[in-house]
């Protein structure tokens, strides 16, 4: 409490009340100043080639996965392994709606500015499901039911050619009517910035603390007046709802859509890679990691043509060392170095 | 069979007991059997013998599964990468000795040489699971302090993705299969025509389960294995070395999983994401059976293989909008168990044969 009193006095006056309400986001100074370069990138020479654009607005997509992911993983505990599934089925519910082709059974026509949105609530209704049948799975058998889900997920989508037209794909029209990349990068960078906005202000009320203690012992938790229920089936719901949401970017940005590169369990699997380099339960981590691991990554797939997946073993390689040798990840790392520093000075 | 129930460590009475005490078990065994009754009246008794033959297989395969997590508590994601290197191994054994036989035949090579491919691709089975555990398991379990199940768990999920990868990466990602590897014609049984290589993978998994169940039984080491999946302390204070239990158990689900990649070859090819279709009918299976539970896995491995091919079987059309959607046939065999297992777990959370292994309880 009294750390609290003591930082309201160093925060008198208008910065001050602007770094505390940044602080409330979730955004430190340092934060704010990686965002600004962020949003500055696409302007300054070599990052605004087009194709250095795609790579941007792949990384900011990447991160808002991240985030959206890691309010799960990181909090509650339970690994949502049909998350790709979820985000895909926003991509094509958005992608359905906004049809105009006769070579589906329905042409709605709506715009994908709407779509986008009733993608995300039926992504969020399905998470509403998920989290209500994983209610009384703990752990492992959540993370595997979910995985199960997500697996029939994507096999309907394959499946129901009519609607779908299955492994063949989709290709949905445009979010907006120009070929440049920059507009679209700006959409994402807001949207990635809304999901962890949002959902660090979830954490950071007493739902936060609630994920927190239901994720780290579920009996002490009920013990303690917690009630499991609505917290996890909550969580599930915002997280899916956030992943329908980007699903419907994805499907309005690229233009094309198949159930094998949107929602197979391997796209789970690089989210949770990000994730956890960056350090599960952060939140942040996983977003800062999502940038340069982009670049690294489409510059080794752009060069070493003649390795196919070797970025992808690499990504997996890291994931494990991770793993094994430092389980906090980029975040902890951060948080030794602020200690230590802190340390230092006193 | 009388005579070993008076010994009193049968173990066909302990597991006919264990179903008739459990209501959900028994109302699902009963389905099955007359759900693949229903199977043999429509599809033929070709279909019924298909259905065993890929639940032996299953049963192998979710064997291993339930063995991993049951002593080392670990939720084997990787498993199907196990199936995927028993699938290669055997597939480069074998094709080199097929290609030189062609040119001189010998017909006791010719029937020997499916059965070295598929002891190779075991051999590499036990090995690849050895270095697993010794160079990933082993240092994350001396880092790990709580959470054990879901670390073990994603550390699988990075090994997994890694194998597939890496196998494109070096090998590619053609399809290598072979048509079959005994050239004699299918067995007649009355009107029904079976393949022998069909024949003979379901005996490699029914020897493979019975080997396995003798082994844990009847020899001290299995019996080590046993008594550090009921407690891992106190197996420690009886003298048991961990670090030779927990090798030993993780090569042996490899190896059996590379022993169903390989004498399924002729029906999978070997490519770098074969593992991922028997890895979720593995987890299927274990998931129906309760986590852990060994002898659950043997008669789940069944009972998912007539759930799908009674998916395959059963197809039926429903009009939409004048269009017609087809629901059944072989592109649902991953949708429609799927549903099942989902009803089933909202009933039963812990599977239909119960699940005894502490680390469920862990969040």
């Amino acid at each position: 409490m009294a750390s609290v009193e003591l930082e309201r006095k160093y925060n008198a006056g208008v910065l001050g009340v602007v770094a505390s309400g940044m602080k409330r986001i979730g955004v430190s100074p340092l934060g704010l100043v990686l965002l600004i370069i962020v949003a500055l990138l696409p302007l300054v020479p070599p990052f605004n080639q087009e194709h250095m654009v795609r790579w941007l607005i792949m990384g900011a997509f990447l991160a808002a996965q991240a985030a959206a992911f890691d309010f799960t993983a990181g909090y509650i505990n339970v690994v949502n392994f049909g998350f790709a599934a979820i985000l895909g089925l926003g991509a094509y519910t958005s992608a359905i709606l906004a049809n105009k082709m006769p070579f589906l059974i329905v042409q709605p026509g709506i715009s994908p500015w709407i779509g986008i949105w009733i993608g995300a609530l039926l992504a969020g209704l399905v998470g509403l499901g998920l989290g209500w049948l994983t209610l009384r799975l703990r752990g492992i058998f959540a993370a595997v039911m979910a995985w199960f889900v997500g697996i029939a997920l994507m096999g309907l989508v394959r499946n129901l050619t009519p609607l779908t037209r299955g492994p063949l794909g989709m290709n949905p029209s445009s979010l907006l009517d120009t070929t440049a990349n920059t507009p679209y990068y700006y959409i994402i960078l807001i949207m990635m910035l809304v999901v962890y906005v949002s959902l660090r202000l979830v954490t950071q009320s007493k739902y936060g603390l609630a994920f927190k203690a239901i994720g780290q012992n579920l009996d002490a938790a009920r013990a303690s007046g917690i009630n499991p229920t609505r917290y996890r089936v909550f969580n599930f719901a915002l997280s899916s709802f956030f992943a329908g949401w980007l699903g419907g970017f994805y499907a309005h940005y690229y233009g094309s859509l198949t159930p094998q590169t949107l929602m197979h369990t391997s796209k789970t699997v690089e989210v949770l890679a990000l994730v956890y380099i960056g350090g599960r339960g952060s939140m942040w981590g996983g977003m800062f990691v999502a940038f340069p691991f982009v670049f690294f990554i489409e510059y080794l797939r752009s060069n070493l043509t003649e390795l196919p997946g070797l970025h992808l073993v690499i990504y997996g390689v890291l994931m494990i060392l991770v793993m094994i040798f430092y389980p906090n990840g980029l975040a902890g790392l951060y948080n030794w170095g602020k200690e230590k520093i802190a340390s230092f000075r006193s | 069979m009388d005579k070993k129930a008076s010994s009193g460590n049968s173990i066909v009475t302990s597991a006919v007991t264990k179903i008739t005490d459990n209501l959900a078990a028994s109302t699902v065994v009963a389905g099955t059997v007359v759900l693949a009754i229903v199977i043999g009246i429509v599809g033929g008794p070709s279909q019924i013998i298909n259905s065993v033959v890929t639940g032996g297989m299953w049963a192998l395969l979710a064997v291993g599964l339930a063995l991993v997590f049951g002593v080392m508590n670990v939720p084997h994601f990787a498993h199907g990468e196990s199936f995927m290197v028993g699938a290669y191994v055997a597939y480069f054994v074998f094709s080199p000795i097929h290609r030189s036989l062609k040119d001189n035949p010998n017909a006791f090579l010719s029937a020997v040489a499916p059965f070295l491919a598929i002891l190779a691709a075991g051999g590499a089975g036990l090995l690849l699971g050895v270095i697993l555990e010794r160079f990933l398991f082993y240092p994350l379990r001396l880092r790990t302090k709580s959470g054990w199940v879901m670390n073990a768990f994603l550390l699988t999920v990075g090994i997994s993705f890694i194998m597939t990868n890496g196998a494109t990466l070096t090998l590619g990602p053609d399809f290598r299969g072979i048509p079959r590897y005994w050239d004699v014609p299918p067995l007649q049984l009355g009107n029904v025509r079976i393949a022998v290589d069909r024949i003979i993978a379901f005996f490699i998994a029914i020897v493979s389960i019975a080997a396995l169940w003798f082994f844990l039984r009847r020899t001290r080491t299995g019996t080590a294995i046993r008594a550090v999946s009921q407690d891992e302390l106190g197996a420690q204070m009886m003298g048991i070395n961990l670090n030779f239990i927990y090798p030993l158990t993780f090569a042996l689900a490899t190896a059996m999983a590379a022993l169903s990649g390989a004498s399924l070859l002729f029906m999978f090819q070997a490519y770098p994401t074969v593992g991922l279709k028997p890895l979720y009918f593995a987890w299927y299976v274990v998931m129906l059976a309760g986590l852990g539970n060994v002898v659950g896995a043997i008669v789940g491995g069944f009972i998912v293989a007539v759930l799908q091919s009674a998916t395959q079987l059963f197809t039926f059309t429903v009009t939409v909008l004048g269009e017609e959607f087809q629901i059944g046939g072989i592109a649902w065999e991953d949708v429609i168990p799927t549903f099942v297992m989902i009803i089933v777990l909202l009933v039963v959370p812990s599977g239909i044969f119960g699940s005894e292994v502490k680390g469920v309880q862990e969040q």
